[in-house]
């Protein structure tokens, strides 16, 4: 469905990504895992045209996506929830979702669209008046990946949707991917909560130094005992250490 | 009770024009992190573009006004993104504030030189009579530079809010970032942030000069109030500048009415200090964390 091949990029000179190469499944949820600086989040800014590609290719199913611009990412049925509130904080919830289907020709269809979306996530229905600033953290997240899916989209790239959340919410944005991958999106994710998030997802990779250094089923990632020393907060011995 | 009124209207009616030119300064904040200090020139010049459409190219008024309004445009919207902030703002938001306070210093002195350090009369939009509001007696002029003021503000509210458009401009201005991911095109919306300053600053000037005269110094005092109407209402909202406007321009008038008209260009002034130091982010403005 989407596929990295041997992506170099970064911002300005300096390169962050240094030869990427992955692959992910259709309807499938992929978790990206790795220590601070390994260019997780910078990936995703490479697939939605927010980083400068040195080279590579990008192809979304089957067709070169490489440096297009968020707009025309947007187009191809892609959208993008980056780490930290993503909100217009002055904005009404409506109007905030509204903003996710801002590119779309018909926006009646936007309009029926978000009637949609508020059906899946009640919540927003009861405060679509409010102030999106208004909303605790964990709603407004909510209400982030509500407007990603605005248009439908076929992949949501979705940056470190726990942080700032209390457990609880954490579990109730993690179901809502399960259930979205269910009916057939695909879901990349970064994730800090590494356990978690590939409890919940198919596969799993690892990022390391801009490099792609695992790439698996996310149950055998788990299993693994390099990644649980190295990122899920194993105990790693002192001979051991890196 | 009647001449409290005249004051209030009055004041009112010149409040609102500062309310025109402090919502310049709110809007370019919004759209570049930036304080323009030509705001003052750019509601001087718009009276000479119009003067020059009357005297040099012989244009009726009402003619002249839109060539005026068209040429502000142009010049102190698209000219000044293109020519000033688009290659300053990179090298900071100080670098650009200095550059406005040149560029008010060029339109000033080009005015002056090369069209005249005299004051020049403006011909007025309106007639000058006098009429009477419950018993107020005030200039017809007053009382439609009130009225058009406030309903180039309430246009300009219903527009941001009411259209997808506007919606689209206070989400660049909120979140440019998001804004882009969403697909916004955010050039475009900081493109049409420039416009309307330049229209509005038109505007103002359209409406203030015919009281004031054209004169290249205009710019100073005007430019001087509407920046601190700004931050006593707040700088971040629209609304803050518009009540920031409205407050000085009644304070102003009731100052010189009951208490003194000596010390009345101070006041302005006492005003800013009193809010910085009580509520600095201003009457409805919302205050902006900053991490060091």
């Amino acid at each position: 469905m989407l596929e990295l091949k041997n992506v170099y990029g970064g911002y300005g000179k300096i390169t962050i990504l240094n030869g990427v190469s992955f692959s992910i499944p259709k309807a499938s949820i992929t978790t990206v895992i790795g220590p601070n600086g390994a260019g997780k989040s910078t990936v995703f800014k490479a697939i939605f045209g927010l980083l400068n590609i040195h080279s590579g290719q990008i192809l979304l199913d089957g067709k070169d996506v490489t440096r297009q611009t968020p707009r025309q990412m947007i187009s191809q049925g892609v959208t993008y929830v980056p780490q930290g509130r993503n909100v217009v904080p002055q904005l009404s919830v409506y109007h905030n979702l509204e903003l996710g289907g801002i590119t779309a020709p018909d926006q009646a269809k936007v309009r029926e669209r978000i009637e949609t979306v508020m059906d899946q996530f009640p919540m927003l229905r009861q405060f679509r008046n409010r102030k999106a600033i208004e909303l605790s953290g964990g709603q407004q997240k909510q209400l982030e990946v509500a407007r990603a899916l605005l248009l439908d989209p076929k992949l949501i790239l979705i940056d470190e949707p726990s942080i700032g959340l209390s457990p609880n919410l954490v579990q109730e944005v993690f179901q809502t991917l399960i259930r979205l991958r269910d009916q057939g999106v695909t879901i990349l994710m970064v994730e800090q909560n590494a356990k978690a998030a590939l409890a919940m997802s198919d596969d799993g990779l690892v990022l390391e130094l801009g490099q792609t250094r695992m790439h698996d089923k996310a149950s055998n990632l788990l299993a693994d005992p390099r990644v649980g020393q190295l990122f899920l907060g194993g105990h790693v011995e002192a001979e051991h250490a890196v | 009770m009647s001449q409290f009124l005249q004051v209030l209207l009055s004041g009112l009616a010149t409040g609102s024009i500062y309310a025109l030119v402090a919502i310049g300064f709110t809007l370019v904040w919004q759209a570049a992190q930036t304080v323009n200090f030509a705001q003052g020139e750019f509601v001087m010049l718009p009276a000479f573009f119009v003067l020059i459409g009357m005297s040099v190219f012989g244009m009726p008024l009402w003619i002249a006004l839109i060539f005026g309004l068209a040429i502000s445009i142009v010049v102190l919207g698209v000219l000044f993104k293109k020519m000033i902030v688009e290659p300053i703002l990179p090298h900071g938001g100080i670098t650009l504030i200095i550059a406005t306070m040149a560029l008010g210093i060029l339109l000033k002195e080009s005015v002056k030189e090369f069209y005249s350090a005299e004051a020049q009369p403006f011909p007025s939009l309106f007639p000058g009579d006098p009429i009477n509001v419950f018993g107020a007696v005030l200039s017809l002029q007053d009382v439609f530079n009130l009225v058009i003021s406030l309903g180039i503000v309430v246009l300009l509210t219903l527009f941001l809010n009411r259209t997808r458009t506007g919606r689209c401009m206070q989400a660049t201005a909120q979140n440019p970032a998001v804004a882009e991911i969403l697909g916004v095109n955010v050039k475009r919306m900081i493109l049409y942030t420039f416009l309307i300053n330049a229209a509005l600053a038109a505007l103002a000037s359209f409406l203030i000069t015919p009281v004031y005269l054209a004169k290249f110094s205009n710019g100073e005092t005007l430019g001087l109030i509407a920046f601190i109407a700004a931050i006593v209402g707040g700088f971040n909202q629209i609304r803050g500048a518009i009540a920031g406007g409205l407050l000085i321009g009644v304070l102003d008038n009731l100052t010189a009415a009951y208490v003194t008209a000596q010390y009345r260009a101070a006041l302005p002034l006492v005003l800013l200090i009193v809010i910085i130091l009580v509520r600095p982010q201003g009457i409805l403005g919302t205050s902006e964390g900053r991490t060091v």
